[in-house]
């Protein structure tokens, strides 16, 4: 395995894309529940708590490409095989892949579950899972260019969404914000902490990075993928927090979702449903970058091509689709990928950053010795 | 020397002139059609042949026969290619040549004894006169559409194209019964990458004959597995020369009234050469109206299929009334019912194109009018859907391109039946994968939905809304022109300030 990546020029992709593809990774079925999970550890002061979220969020990404920097154009797996060696690194990297695989998992069977509590009670989770996996396996088979050009489109054909929260929004109740400043520092970090699973997504950069074709152009749309996702957590977070009152927010699961309750029209109501099913649109590019990472990672790795490994990704998750449809068991393994991801990407980069360091003056310092030998 | 030797021994000629017709009669097995007269000319024997429905018998006699025998002179292949006034003279020596220039329209003199034989293009086709376009039909804008013709077809594209750079490459298709057919591009502004692809393709192609435009379409098109045309096939010389003077490349085929056009987007088949001729705003008008009509035949059905199914909360209360009540006496579920009508309007359609247009008119009255009055008398369908069905196959044939909207109407009985499967989360899915499905697909190697994705401003200003003209400075960039500017907009848009 090469540590630095080479891909042709006609795979790659301009950087402009990385917005999309950072954001549409990052919203996902965890904005859906986000201003609850805030609202409980932060109160009234949650906003507050989005903004840290976000501007730490702001820093992991700046560490991250300053690792990246350091080599010609590597990606993750090559930095693992570079900094620990064959074993230690290819177990590291397994982590990582199996972190994917997981959120995958995660994403699939929380949006299953939405579906059946608002939509459907009685649809089978393998029918539902059946259907999110042919799309995702159908726009994973069409190579990374596809994968971005529908995360790029879905992203322009779900945003519309947010025209729906004008209604709420204009209605709320600013004393909810009340008293602001109040919340004590540590329950203000809990909540940022319990921004972590949405915010998840800022990891693919460690792969995708060797497809970008203009490197230079990329910090721009990097940060703004970043803010983006803050500003619509929010704006969500607000018009929640202020359109409910404390206990109604921490009485429902889907806070955003039943937000869209009160829009109508008077040719249709109960934008709910709508939303729910246009949340499929913001769920593909999910779990379409999800397995391509996943399955990218075990051709790098295990040298299984992409072909292989997609089916024969996509049929054990369909069955665990199928197998798992208790909501207490969902948060469990939620939780669970929570704590992985939380440790992985948010401070893993921290730990990563001097051992690349370090290992970048060692080199130079060998060549060095070398030349005057 | 040596090379002159090797091919008289191959040659099929010097022969004796009753022998030369011996041969060829073996050929056309009782072919009366075969005209072969043998004249005794001053000593020489010469033979004239030729197939007599190919070919235009007066001008041979004027021409040939009358220069050929009025003189004394003694003919030999140079003589004849000399003196007869006729400029498509050839010489030729082999049987194979012969027999197929002779079924191309060719007229053959043979002096006997002479080594080769001399003919000439005397070709007369039959063919109609230039027409109004019916498929895709224009109110405004020239309508004359392309013929059967392959020369009248070019005539009409140098005549509105009079540049030196336009090309007409000559490429044989077929293998059994060869056609003729020109690939057409501007040399100074193609892209070379794109033409050298097609030449490829259409040189490559190994098939016994090729129909029709259409079929070479096929034949040729990036994947053959969708429904969606990757190629413009199009009746109308002014869109071909449009997008030819754009940078794309044509291809038309003898026999077939239709010119091919690639690379081309998926909005392109919701372009019309109207919308040019028309101001912008209005032409920009009817560009989006196309593209909601598009949006609405796929999901109009599908949706009230889905509500009523599955989603009654969806509707307001007002509006279910309405609903529930003409559905009141429908005894079949939403989905069949939706179903029968979609066939019902297809069956209309289907019978209206192959029946003569006196006899279709009545159809679509009788089917359209009473069949529906009495469907929903008899309380099999509601009023409600009828209106449903018929908006939407309206919206189905404003696509400007005949193969495209059909693709259209045919896409809706998929997403019917899954909106009446799976409800909303059907049509979402549905959607979805034709999205996807549409970023999968190219033309000529080239995305198909370019400039949405990838995604390029500049083009933007040619695809959903049609800018006024000094804003189309630059030709459509996403399939990388050769020659990028049309005009400097800045030259052609001079600021000035008020009263100046």
């Amino acid at each position: 395995m090469d540590i630095n990546v080479k891909v042709k020029s006609n795979i790659s992709i301009r950087a402009f894309y990385l917005f999309f593809i950072i954001t549409s990774l990052q919203l996902g079925v965890g904005v859906m529940g986000v201003p609850r999970f805030i609202y409980l550890e932060a109160g009234a002061d949650s906003w507050i708590s989005v903004l840290i979220a976000t501007s730490y969020i702001l820093v992991v990404l700046f560490v991250m490409i300053f690792i990246l920097k350091q080599y010609d154009n590597a990606d993750i797996f090559g930095i693992h095989r570079d900094l620990f060696g064959k074993w230690l690194g290819n177990l590291i990297s397994s982590v990582y892949i199996i972190y994917f695989i997981a959120t995958l998992f995660s994403v699939l069977i929380t949006y299953i579950e939405v579906v059946r509590i608002f939509i459907f009670p009685t649809l089978s989770p393998l029918v539902m899972g059946l259907l999110m996996i042919i799309l995702a396996v159908y726009s994973t088979l069409g190579g990374l260019r596809i994968m971005v050009g529908v995360c790029f489109l879905f992203f322009i054909l779900t945003h519309w969404l947010l025209l729906l929260l004008i209604e709420p929004a204009v209605q709320i109740d600013w004393d909810h914000f009340l008293p602001m400043f109040q919340t004590p520092m540590p329950d203000l970090l809990k909540g940022a902490r319990a921004t972590s699973y949405t915010f998840f997504g800022i990891e693919i950069l460690f792969l995708i990075y060797p497809f970008i074709q203009n490197k230079k152009g990329m910090h721009f749309p990097i940060y703004m993928a970043a803010i983006w996702s803050g500003l619509l957590v929010m704006i969500t977070t607000i018009i929640t927090l202020g359109f409910f009152n404390g206990e109604q927010v921490a009485r429902r699961e889907w806070t955003l979702l039943s937000l869209f309750k009160f829009q109508q029209f008077s040719f249709i109501e109960r934008l709910d449903f709508v939303v729910v099913a246009e949340w499929m649109m913001v769920i593909i590019p999910n779990i379409i970058l999800l397995l391509w990472g996943a399955t990218y990672g075990i051709k790098r790795i295990y040298k299984l091509p992409q072909k292989v490994s997609i089916y024969a990704l996509a049929i054990p998750l369909l069955i665990g689709c199928w197998l798992l449809d208790e909501h207490f068991q969902i948060q469990w393994i939620i939780d669970k990928i929570n704590e992985l991801g939380f440790w992985l990407v948010y401070v893993y980069p921290f730990l990563l950053l001097p051992l690349v360091l370090i290992k970048k003056k060692w080199k130079q310092r060998k060549r060095g010795e070398k030349n005057e030998a | 020397m040596k090379k002159a030797k090797r091919k008289a021994t191959n040659s099929f000629f010097p022969i004796k002139a009753e022998k030369l017709k011996q041969t060829l009669e073996d050929q056309f097995e009782n072919s009366t059609d075969l005209s072969f007269s043998i004249f005794e000319h001053s000593g020489q024997k010469l033979a004239v042949f030729y197939l007599s429905y190919q070919v235009n018998s007066e001008r041979i006699e004027n021409m040939l026969l009358k220069t050929l025998l009025d003189s004394q002179k003694e003919w030999t292949v140079e003589t004849i290619l000399n003196e007869v006034p006729l400029n498509t003279g050839q010489k030729m020596d082999k049987l194979e040549e012969l027999l197929t220039n002779l079924i191309n329209g060719h007229v053959f003199v043979y002096v006997e004894g002479e080594k080769q034989v001399v003919s000439y293009l005397m070709l007369n086709i039959e063919q109609r006169s230039l027409t109004k376009a019916e498929t895709e039909s224009v109110v405004i804008g020239p309508q004359v559409a392309f013929t059967e013709s392959l020369v009248t077809n070019l005539n009409i594209l140098r005549w509105r194209m009079r540049s030196p750079d336009l090309v007409f490459e000559k490429i044989m298709l077929g293998k059994r019964t060869p056609k003729e057919a020109r690939l057409i591009y501007l040399k100074s502004v193609a892209n070379e990458t794109d033409v050298n692809t097609m030449r490829q393709r259409l040189q490559d192609l190994e098939v016994d004959e090729v129909e029709d435009a259409n079929v070479l379409m096929q034949y040729v098109e990036d994947s053959s597995l969708t429904i969606f045309p990757q190629f413009y096939s199009t009746e109308l010389p002014d869109r071909a020369s449009y997008a030819i003077n754009k940078g794309r490349i044509g291809v038309i085929v003898e026999n077939s009234p239709a010119a091919i056009l690639a690379p081309t987007t998926f909005f392109s088949f919701f372009e019309s050469t109207e919308d040019l001729y028309m101001r912008w705003n209005a032409g920009s008008f009817l560009r989006i109206l196309r593209f909601i009509s598009m949006f609405i035949s796929v999901m109009l059905t599908p949706m009230y299929v889905a509500s009523v199914t599955f989603h009654y909360e969806l509707i307001p209360t007002q509006l279910l009334i309405s609903i529930g009540q003409s559905r009141a006496n429908v005894p079949f579920p939403p989905i069949f019912e939706a179903l029968l009508l979609e066939l019902l309007i297809e069956l209309l359609r289907e019978a209206g194109a192959r029946l003569p247009t006196k006899v279709g008119q009545t159809i679509g009255i009788v089917g359209g009018v009473v069949v529906g009055t009495a469907a929903v008398q008899a309380g099999i369908t509601s009023n409600i859907l009828i209106i449903f069905i018929t908006i939407s196959a309206l919206a189905s044939f404003t696509a400007p391109s005949y193969l495209m909207g059909t693709s259209i109407r045919v896409l809706r009985f998929p997403m019917i039946i899954l909106a009446g499967i799976l409800g909303i989360m059907g049509i979402v899915f549905g959607i979805s994968f034709l999205i996807i499905h549409l970023l999968r697909l190219t033309s000529l190697g080239r995305p198909y939905l370019t400039p949405i994705y990838p995604f390029r401003m500049v083009d933007l200003n040619k695809v959903l809304i049609r800018f006024p003209q000094q804003f189309q400075g630059k030709r459509f960039l996403s399939f990388r022109p050769k020659d990028r500017v049309r005009f400097n907009k800045k030259k052609a848009h001079e600021k000035k300030d008020i009263d100046e």
